[in-house]
């Protein structure tokens, strides 16, 4: 790819990108969403999450992986519970990464 | 500007950070062996911010793909923002004005999404508190993409820090606070469950991650069954 296809992809991407996230917001606040649309809006950030956790945590390295090999797996369950026990990112965070690099480091 | 919605929306940035710096770093490491320029790979993050969306076209470079190809899997990638920014619009109308909240929205993310969201459970949002996590959560994209960028093969493992497991755990606990009613425990589990099946049946979804999409709507949709009043 040439110096002028790469400049062209950039800016092409960044449109494609920029507008779903801008034109619901700048088109849309004008009006009032019926009730049963705002109910299933309500939906989406469980929805979203609940998608995310399981790919990034069952699916790491962009295929599925059930397997005990799994150290996200193993790195789950631990976070979930300080998550649940504190509901504080930070800690969750925390909890989650120091968990990973000793599971990296010396288990799995 | 008010100062302490802007302090909090900075404070609120800092995991969103944390678990940018090595998708960031390996960004600007991958961006710099297909062949892009330095100022490239951290103008593509300044005006892109998509994680996945970059390295899917660092991917399709790779593979000696054309723009045109990165240009139409981005179309997917970034399609469930459209379900994020709308579902955001209750939230900030009558508060944001929409130029303003038009323009930040720039900044949404999965992660800066999620966080603005646990904070509109209790808080009405505010310009300042949007520019806040939305700018230094973009700044840190930018940033960490340069140094990757800048470092390219010097840089150590962040494997072994853990790092990796910033975003997941961050997923993790913003899936727990996104949980207020038994319908957002059964609609979370629906499309963790759906994205996964999607993902099997149909591996090129998990590329372009319209897996995530499907399931979304799916789930959501599946909610709807629930007649319990909030």
């Amino acid at each position: 790819m040439s110096g002028t296809d790469i400049w062209v992809m950039i800016v092409g991407v960044s449109i494609v990108s920029m507008l779903p996230r801008v034109l619901p917001v700048a088109l849309f606040t004008r009006y009032e969403f019926p009730e049963p649309l705002k109910r299933w809006l309500s939906f989406i950030a469980p929805a979203v999450l609940g998608s995310l956790t399981a790919m990034s945590v069952l699916a790491p390295e962009g295929f599925i992986d059930l397997s005990i090999h799994n150290r996200y797996i193993w790195a789950f369950l631990p976070t979930l519970l300080v998550a649940i026990k504190t509901r504080s990112l930070f800690y969750s965070l925390l909890v989650g990464i120091v968990t990973m690099a000793l599971l990296y480091n010396y288990f799995l | 500007m008010q100062k302490q919605e802007l302090r909090q929306g900075i404070n609120d940035s800092v995991p969103i950070i944390l678990g940018y710096l090595p998708l960031g770093l390996a960004f600007g490491v991958l961006a710099n062996e297909v062949g892009m320029s330095i100022i490239q790979a951290t103008v593509m993050s300044f005006l892109c911010f998509t994680g996945a969306g970059q390295y899917i076209a660092i991917g399709v470079m790779q593979a000696g793909g054309a723009v045109f190809t990165i240009i139409m899997a981005n179309v997917l990638v970034n399609l469930r923002y459209l379900l994020f920014s709308t579902s955001m619009v209750p939230y900030l109308k009558g508060r944001v004005p929409t130029a303003l909240g038009s323009f930040l929205s720039y900044g949404l993310t999965d992660e800066t999404y999620a966080v603005a969201m646990k904070r509109y459970q209790d808080h009405s949002p505010t310009v300042s508190y949007i520019a806040g996590l939305n700018l230094s959560s973009h700044i840190g994209w930018v940033a960490s993409t340069l140094l990757g960028a800048i470092l390219g093969g010097y840089m150590s493992n962040t494997e072994r820090l853990g790092l990796g497991f910033a975003l997941p755990a961050m997923y993790i606990c913003l899936l727990v606070f996104m949980i207020k009613r038994k319908s957002d425990v059964f609609v979370a589990l629906s499309s963790a469950l759906l994205c996964l099946v999607v993902g099997y049946f149909l591996p090129a979804t998990m590329g372009n991650l319209f897996n995530i999409i499907i399931a979304t709507v799916v789930a959501a949709s599946l909610g709807m069954l629930f007649n319990e009043r909030d």
